[in-house]
C-alpha cells in the first residue's frame, strides 16, 4: 500500500515538473506587444506597384526600416533575417520580410528590389514620398535623420534600428532590438509559426 | 498501472490549472501591458532646440497635450504634472530618469518662445519637463492623433476641443498606461503607483524571474 502511495506522490512530482516546463511562458527574444488594435495598414510603393501591409494578411510579416546606402547596421540585420529563414526552412514561405526605405530622394523603387534581392530572393524593399515615409515611420516608433556622410555617400541617414513581427492578423507582436541574432530571430518566429 | 497513472496526469493538470488560475487571481506580480509603439517624431521645444523620441529613451515619459491658451484651469493638466514631480520621492525608481513631455495642438501661436514663457509661467523645470511641437500639421496629427491616439480639433474661435489625456512611455518607447479620464484615484496617484510598477519590473525582470514576469503579461496581470 505504501510502495502504491509513494509511487502515485512519484508520478504527481514528475507531471507537475513536466507541466511546469512545457507550460511556462516562452522566453522570447524580441519584447512582445500587446496591441489591441491591429498595425497601421501603409500602403507604399515597390517595383510592382503599391504594396499594402494587409496585403500579406495570413502571413508573418517582418518589417525593416532602412536604406540602400545604408553602410553596416541594415546589410547586417538583413543578412541576419536570410540566415534565420534557412534555418526555419520551408516553413519561411509563412514569412515576407518588407523594408521600407528611409531614404526616398535616393531609394527608387528599382533600386530597392535590386538590394534586397541580394539577400533574399522573397524580400520586398517600398518607398514612397517624404511624407508617406514620415508618416508610416512615426506609427512604427522609427525615427531617422539626415547626418553628414563622405563623398561618396553624400549624406547618411540615422535611423532606429528595430526589427518588427506582424502575426498574421496584422498585430504587432515582437519588436526586436539591433544586435539580435539570426538563431534568437529564427527561435521567436518559429514561435510565431506554430501560433 | 493504467489507471494510476491516468490519475496521476489528471492530477498534475489540474494542479497546474489551480497555479494558472490562483496566479491570474493572486496576482503576485502586476505588470503594465505593452500597448503599441508610441510614434517616433523630431520637434522643436521651448529653446528652439530639435527635440526628438531619441532623446527620451531610457527614461519614463509621460506625455501630455495642450496649448497654452487654453484657459484656466484647463483640465489641471499642469497641476497634476506638479504632483507627480513633487512626489516622484515616493516611488523606487532606482536612478530611473522620469520625464514630462507636454506637446503643444497649436503650432500658430506657440513658438519657442511662447512655449518658454509658458514654462516661466506655470513654474515648470524644463530639465526634466519638455514643451515642443511643430509647424507640421500634417505630422502633428500624425503624432498625437494616430500615433498617442489622443484626439484634438482647432475650433474657429482659437480654441481647441481635445483629450486632457496623459500618456506614460517606457525606456524602450513603448506605450504602457493611459490617463483619459478621472477616476477615484486621482491621476497623479494613479501615475505614481505605474511608475513603480515599471521600475519593479525593470528592476526584477532578470534571469529566472523574467518568467515570472512574462506569465505576468500572459496572464494579464495588470495593476489597476
Amino acid at each position: 500500500m505504501k510502495t502504491k502511495h509513494l509511487f502515485i506522490v512519484l508520478i504527481l512530482l514528475l507531471g507537475l515538473a513536466l507541466g511546469v516546463y512545457f507550460l511556462r511562458p516562452k522566453p522570447l527574444h524580441g519584447t512582445v506587444i500587446q496591441s489591441p488594435e491591429p498595425s497601421y495598414n501603409f500602403t507604399l510603393t515597390g517595383v510592382n506597384g503599391e504594396v499594402s501591409l494587409s496585403d500579406f494578411r495570413g502571413k508573418i510579416v517582418l518589417i525593416y526600416f532602412g536604406y540602400t546606402f545604408c553602410p553596416d547596421i541594415c546589410p547586417a540585420t538583413l543578412g541576419n533575417v536570410t540566415t534565420a529563414l534557412r534555418q526555419i526552412g520551408s516553413k519561411a514561405d509563412d514569412i515576407q520580410l518588407i523594408m521600407i526605405s528611409v531614404d526616398p530622394e535616393r531609394d527608387t523603387p528599382e533600386k530597392l528590389a535590386n538590394y534586397v534581392a541580394h539577400f533574399h530572393p522573397s524580400f520586398i524593399g517600398i518607398t514612397g514620398t517624404k511624407e508617406e515615409v514620415d508618416t508610416v515611420a512615426s506609427l512604427y516608433g522609427i525615427f531617422y535623420q539626415i547626418k553628414p556622410g563622405s563623398a561618396a555617400t553624400d549624406y547618411l541617414i540615422d535611423h532606429t534600428a528595430t526589427l518588427m513581427a506582424i502575426d498574421r492578423d496584422g498585430y504587432l507582436k515582437l519588436v526586436f532590438p539591433f544586435g539580435v541574432t539570426p538563431d534568437e530571430i529564427a527561435d521567436d518566429l518559429k514561435y510565431m509559426l506554430r501560433q | 498501472m493504467n489507471k494510476y497513472i491516468l490519475n496521476g496526469v489528471y492530477s498534475i493538470l489540474a494542479l497546474v490549472m489551480v497555479s494558472a488560475f490562483a496566479f491570474k487571481v493572486f496576482q503576485p506580480i502586476q505588470v503594465l501591458p505593452r500597448m503599441q509603439l508610441a510614434p517616433a517624431y523630431s520637434l522643436l521645444d521651448q529653446d528652439n532646440q530639435p527635440f526628438t523620441s531619441e532623446d527620451t529613451r531610457g527614461q519614463f515619459v509621460i506625455y501630455t497635450f495642450t496649448y497654452t491658451n487654453c484657459t484656466a484651469p484647463c483640465f489641471n493638466i499642469n497641476e497634476t504634472l506638479h504632483e507627480v514631480q513633487s512626489r516622484l520621492s515616493e516611488v523606487q525608481l532606482d536612478g530611473i530618469p522620469v520625464s514630462f513631455v507636454t506637446v503643444s495642438i497649436d503650432p500658430d501661436r506657440d513658438t519657442p518662445q511662447a512655449l518658454q514663457a509658458y514654462a516661466n509661467s506655470i513654474g515648470a523645470d524644463t530639465n526634466v519637463w519638455t514643451f515642443a511641437t511643430t509647424t507640421n500639421k500634417t505630422l502633428l496629427k500624425t503624432i498625437i492623433g494616430s500615433g498617442f491616439e489622443t484626439y484634438y480639433e482647432e475650433k474657429g474661435d482659437g480654441s481647441f476641443a481635445f483629450d486632457p489625456a496623459f500618456v506614460l512611455v517606457d525606456g524602450w518607447g513603448i506605450v504602457r498606461s493611459e490617463y483619459r479620464y478621472s477616476t477615484e484615484v486621482s491621476n497623479a496617484d494613479r501615475i505614481l503607483r505605474h511608475l513603480g510598477v515599471l521600475a519593479d519590473e525593470v528592476r526584477n525582470s532578470k534571469g529566472t524571474t523574467k518568467l515570472a514576469y512574462e506569465a505576468a503579461h500572459l496572464f494579464l496581470c495588470y495593476a489597476p
